[in-house]
């Protein structure tokens, strides 16, 4: 059951198959057998079970609200979530609680949907592993798949269980374990340079990062205000595009959404995928990449091809410096939007009493990381007077060419652009932390973080397993508010592609968790 | 064919493959973690703030409120200011700056409505420290005391 | 409170005789002769030889809140006196997620704001962080419009009185550089018997309007002078209440003294300006000190000075340490806001979200400017007097309202109103609004004067007895006082008999040639009707009696 897709569990609801409260009792135990993948932060049973109460009750009636009425949801614990602390993985904000509920939150919530739980992320959003928080790092549920496992062996190592794990990149980690593991249908994380699509990459899930402007980010605990999206979770596309017909639209209370009227976001089947032009951006064969990632994205370019697509290649003349320009955007925006954590109206607050700036700045140096920190510092500099003009101001026009470059492309007749999301499969944990967040940050969100620079939709989508038995994931860009475009085009690449679900069974018997249905991963995704 | 086109690059060996002479100067450096300075022919003499004064790190403590505390943030923060020199090889004459993708789009406009009661309580039930409905902060906007009168930077 | 009625001559001493290096000497109005020698300014006088000439160069930042309800970028309410932290949204206490949404209301006050000062409204315009620490700035920055305001380069027209009296004759202007939107701070009250500071934060977040102006002034009068043209302005448009004391207008002067011909000097910013006397004290003062500190061999220090009231001088606040740096950085959750002019106005546009510049300006009220040439016209007074009906709050009301309800000539009330009724406020102190009597009061007064009812000595009387409130009407206190002016000219005539019969000496000395008797044989006859009598016709009646 905690396998179906989104629209199969809601007929499930529907049809009386299962009750809501049957289903989060569920979600509910798998989270506490799960809970060594360290994917929630906070888990709300009692809120949980009577949201799923009162969504019981409607189907009763008959009044169900819409197709997430009663369908176990998890979000990100950078989301405000009114009377559940929101801590965004920081000391800073260790047992805050938001008086209100962000606006996408309030959507799923109106919607009838079921509130399991707050996941793990990177402190602040800044990380692309999901192991820099106060809660520790997430684990990938792939670590304990049969897929892996398996894999491991036939390569005679060391079936070391436990210090072995992955990671599951970043920073919406803690969400895509969730979804990944079947601890809900849907998560939703946010995206700032890659911080949906990574993880999504890395867990075999779609991730969506909708285009600036389409989706509120009311609430949402801010990293990069000019390029921070709620990013959407879900195991299959068309689950994708339900949550987002749901939270796409103008919000009054966040000026950066569009005014005009979207959607609907139904997905059409591709009927036509020689009308479809699919360009593959040249520079996007950075140095790291993998030669199994390479290999997939050949291959899918060439299933494009075979179907009778026109498949191009093309130029981001400025993809080599989008790493630097994000950088100095993103830490200068980073200095300016932690300026108002000080401990006088929230958050955590030291005992240094002498003088406000004293306790500003032990409060500050207390509840950061030194991630967090260092990107203030850095921030700051660029902000400098004598420095904005050299730093900010010329990131700002090289962040202009960038998006340049993608309109050029798209106006040249592209639809679709097919890039990869992650350099590799995901990495043993222990392997991961060798390296300083930055350095990390800034080689993996390499795919991913120009798209949020031009603002625009991409989408991850998982296609096959590697050599190691994980998943590789492809990545899809539109053009700005094609979004529904997009994941029409996804939708079919993931039918062509029949992604393989990830095998937990042993997990799941060894947890002995289900009375009914024993037998869960093996059920394959229906259309 | 793209295919073809893709195979050969793929084959050269992963460069970032962007075209211009400045590009190929720069394109070993995609990507990798190795943080040189500018060289390209474009640099225009000593990077500014390349060096990382005790007087900077001062400055930016100060306005920034928040510590460097040991030499390693020093180090992070000189490694930062290295990195985004490498924008300088681009060639941005005539550019306009972007500050975000909704440039094109026109400010919405609110009513003037009193639409948010009062909410003193949930405001105050936040903060750690309240006097009847006031938040209390320190005395004053004393300054922080100089480097020098300060605890000794420590080791991480 | 009363305003003060300035006065250049005597308030402000100005300092800079001779030519200052400025282009606005074109816009100064001609000097009236021999009244000239402490006026500002206004004259192109060579130092005079051997003394040491000092130039003074001023101008101003004022911050005024816009009259609104709910703030800038939140839907809480303005409020002034509420209860701490009872008008205080998330956004305003910047709890984490919380995103700024524009006021319309505050976009067109400040449009209006800009069409009045002459300024030029910019159709598009940018928001941008401040970035500095302090308690009651929660966000740790504050938005503004640093790059790209909403109005630039206007101008505001005032006029100086020169000696005694209201005689404008030194026309001033002085350049507007910007008027931009930003938000206005919490208030913290500091406590220093528990060593804290209480934070409230219902003011955080209200809309202001920064008006900077050039540094085109030189002493405090004609500062004060422009900050209170602005501010009938403002009240006149209704944008600001501007009120001072209430700390709606608030004001910060930067100040410089150099020798006529040479570059400006350092400048000191004063701050902490509650009024606008203390406004133009506080400028004086500084000039004052700066060049007395020059004198000696010092030096001014570029910093911020706070006003000290009880002491009367300027108090340099304890500095930060080290250089501040702002930080500027767009504000990215705010796009462009585009202002549309009539040719520019999208077909399709919803009214709500359009600001169309030129329909404001055709609505723009009238402008205090307008307003005294409306009334030097309507009511023929001179253009003194219009200058000080505007210049008392509520009184031009008052003046409007007597004039509706009474016979008497403008003039005549004009007169009442500004020395009379006006010298009775100021002595004790009182606003019109706190004046014990009512314009239909001191409209019947002047109608019965007017009417030869009663004398004007008579109804000097009257208004003495109607100050002091005791509930009797005028009809009443004439009745009682036995103010009423003798009417018969019989009765009249006898008594001027009785009078002359009584005094043959004076008679005679009158029938000698001697006319100043006559004034005394008035006096007389006025003691003998207990002043009812009206002097004029009293002359009258007699000199034809003493043919």
């Amino acid at each position: 059951m905690l396998g179906l897709s989104l629209r199969e569990v809601s007929a499930a609801l529907k049809q009386g198959q299962v009750s809501p409260m049957e289903l989060c009792q569920k979600c509910l135990s798998l989270i506490k057998e799960t809970k060594f993948l360290n994917a929630y932060i906070t888990v709300e049973e009692e809120r949980a079970l009577k949201q799923a109460e009162e969504s019981e009750k409607r189907y009763e009636k008959g009044q169900a609200l819409g197709i997430l009425d009663g369908i176990p949801i998890a979000v990100k614990d950078n989301f405000s979530t009114a009377g559940i602390e929101t801590t965004c993985a920081s000391n800073m904000l260790k047992g805050y609680i938001p008086p209100y509920n962000a606006t996408v939150v309030q959507k799923l919530l109106d919607q009838g949907a079921v509130l399991l739980g707050k996941t793990n992320l990177d402190e602040f959003a800044m990380g692309s592993g999901s192991t820099d928080g106060i809660f520790g790092p997430v684990r990938n549920p792939w670590s304990y798949s049969k897929q892996y496992r398996e894999k491991k062996k036939q390569s005679h190592h060391r079936a070391d269980e436990d210090s072995d794990w992955l990671i599951t990149g970043g920073s919406s980690g803690g969400s895509a374990a969730a979804v990944s593991a079947f601890t809900c249908f849907a998560a939703l994380g946010s995206d700032t340079g890659g911080s949906t699509r990574n993880p999504a990459a890395l867990c075999g899930l779609v991730g969506l990062k909708p285009t600036y402007g389409l989706i509120s980010r009311y609430g949402l605990i801010p990293l990069v205000n000019s390029m921070d999206v709620p990013g959407i979770l879900t195991r299959c596309v068309e689950d994708a595009a339900i949550v987002l017909g749901i939270l796409a639209g103008h919000d009054p209370k966040d000026s950066t959404t569009a005014q005009d009227p979207v959607g609907p976001f139904t997905l059409p089947i591709l009927r036509d995928v020689g009308k479809l032009c699919i360009g593959i951006p040249k520079e996007y064969s950075a140095p790291g990449l993998s030669s199994e990632v390479q290999a997939f994205w050949s291959k899918a370019a060439d299933l494009f091809a075979s179907k009778g697509a026109k498949v191009v290649e093309v130029s981001l003349p400025h993809t080599s410096y989008s790493i630097v320009c994000y950088h100095v955007l993103c830490t200068a925006e980073v200095a300016s939007n932690m300026a108002r954590f000080d401990g006088l109206e929230y958050g955590h607050r030291c005992n240094v009493n002498v003088s406000t700036e004293a306790m500003y700045a032990a409060t500050r140096r207390e509840g950061f990381n030194d991630v967090v920190r260092g990107r203030i510092l850095s921030g700051n500099f660029f902000l400098l007077k004598e420095n904005y003009d050299d730093y900010f101001v010329k990131a700002q026009k090289v962040r202009r060419l960038i998006a340049n470059d993608f309109v050029k492309v798209f106006n040249s007749g592209v639809d679709v652009l097919l890039t990869p999301t992650t350099l590799s499969n995901a990495v043993p944990y222990l392997e991961f932390i060798k390296e300083d967040n930055r350095t990390r940050s800034a080689r993996d969100d390499i795919f991913t973080q120009s798209v949020n620079m031009a603002g625009l939709p991409a989408v991850n989508v998982p296609m096959a397993l590697s050599s190691q038995g994980l998943p590789i994931g492809l990545q899809l860009i539109g053009r700005a508010f094609s979004d529904q475009q997009l994941l029409t085009v996804a939708k079919w690449f993931e039918e062509q592609v029949q992604f393989p679900v990830i095998q937990l069974q042993e997990l799941m018997d060894s947890c002995q968790t289900f009375s009914q249905h024993k037998k869960l991963a093996s059920v394959s995704l229906k259309r | 064919m793209w295919r073809r086109t893709l195979r050969a690059a793929l084959r050269a060996g992963l460069s970032p493959g962007t075209t211009g002479a400045v590009a190929e100067a720069r394109a070993a450096r995609v990507g990798s973690s190795r943080f040189a300075g500018s060289d390209s022919g474009k640099a225009e003499g000593p990077s500014p703030g390349g060096r990382v004064s005790a007087e900077l790190i001062e400055h930016l403590e100060r306005l920034a409120l928040v510590d460097f505390r040991n030499r390693e943030g020093v180090a992070r923060l000189q490694a930062a200011i290295e990195f985004a020199g490498q924008l300088r090889a681009v060639d941005t004459d005539g550019v306009v700056p972007m500050e975000s993708v909704l440039e094109d789009r026109c400010l919405y406009l609110r009513a003037d409505d009193v639409v948010e009661d009062s909410c003193v309580e949930a405001l105050l039930q936040n903060s750690q420290w309240t006097v009847e409905e006031y938040f209390v902060a320190p005395p004053g906007n004393i300054t922080l005391p100089k480097q020098s009168e300060q605890d000794p930077v420590t080791e991480s | 409170m009363a305003a003060p009625i300035l006065r250049c001559a005597r308030a402000g001493r100005c300092w800079s005789l001779g030519s200052r290096p400025r282009r606005t000497r074109a816009l100064f109005a001609e000097p009236v002769p021999g009244r000239v020698r402490e006026q500002s300014s206004a004259a192109l006088q060579e130092p005079r030889p051997g003394a040491h000439e000092w130039a003074a160069v001023v101008g101003l930042e004022i911050h005024a809140q816009i009259s609104s309800n709910s703030k800038l970028f939140s839907g809480s309410q303005v409020s002034f006196l509420a209860p701490p932290n009872s008008s205080v949204s998330f956004f305003d206490a910047s709890l984490p997620g919380t995103l700024p949404v524009l006021n319309r209301r505050c976009v067109k006050a400040a449009v209006m704001t800009g069409l009045a000062l002459n300024c030029t409204v910019n159709k598009k315009s940018l928001f941008d962080r401040k970035h500095y620490f302090y308690a009651d700035l929660p966000a740790g920055y504050q938005i503004t419009q640093q790059r790209l305001p909403i109005a630039v380069n206007g101008c505001l027209t005032y006029s100086l009185s020169v000696g005694a009296h209201w005689s404008p004759s030194a026309t001033k202007t002085v350049r507007i550089k910007q008027i931009q939107l930003e938000q206005d701070s919490g208030k913290s009250l500091h406590d220093d018997t528990r060593s804290q500071t209480l934070i409230d934060l219902n003011r955080a977040g209200v809309g202001l309007m920064e008006v900077v102006m050039e540094p085109d002034m030189s002493c405090g009068a004609e500062a004060a002078t422009a900050v209170r043209e602005l501010q009938l302005i403002l009240r006149a448009l209704g944008t600001s209440q501007a009120n001072m004391a209430e700390g709606q207008l608030r004001v910060d002067a930067n100040v410089s003294v150099h020798h006529p011909g040479e570059p400006l000097g350092v400048r000191t910013e004063v701050k902490n300006l509650n009024s606008i006397r203390f406004l133009a004290k506080a400028i004086d003062y500084e000039i004052q000190r700066q060049i007395e500190e020059l004198r000696n061999g010092g030096k001014i220090l570029n910093e911020t000075r706070a006003f000290d009231e009880k002491l009367g001088c300027t108090v340099s606040m304890r500095d930060k340490e080290g250089k501040q740096d702002y930080r500027f950085m767009p504000e990215p959750n705010l796009p462009p806001l585009i202002l549309y002019d009539a040719e520019s106005l999208p077909t399709a546009a919803d009214p709500q979200q359009v600001v169309n510049i030129d329909w404001i300006r055709e609505r723009l009220p009238e402008l205090p400017s307008v307003t005294r040439g409306r009334l030097v016209e309507q009511y023929g007074i001179l253009p003194e007097h219009s200058f000080a009906l505007l210049n008392e709050d509520g009184l031009l009301e008052f003046f409007q309202t007597v004039m509706k309800e009474t016979r008497a000539e403008p003039k005549k009330v004009i007169g009442w109103i500004l020395s009379t009724f006006l010298g009775y406020l100021k002595q004790r102190n009182l606003a019109v609004s706190e004046s014990p009597i009512s314009p239909s009061s001191l409209a019947e007064l002047l109608s019965l004067v007017d009417s030869k009812v009663i004398s004007l000595p008579a109804a000097k009387q009257v208004f003495e007895e109607l100050w002091q409130n005791q509930g009797k009407t005028t009809g009443q206190i004439i009745q009682e006082k036995k103010l009423e002016l003798l009417q018969n000219q019989e009765e009249l005539e006898e008594i001027c008999q009785a009078v002359l019969a009584e005094h043959p000496q004076e008679v005679m000395a009158v029938k000698k040639g001697n006319q100043k008797v006559v004034n005394k044989l008035i006096g007389m006859v006025r003691r003998a009707t207990e002043g009812r009598a009206d002097p004029i016709r009293i002359k009258q009646i007699l000199e034809k009696q003493l043919q």
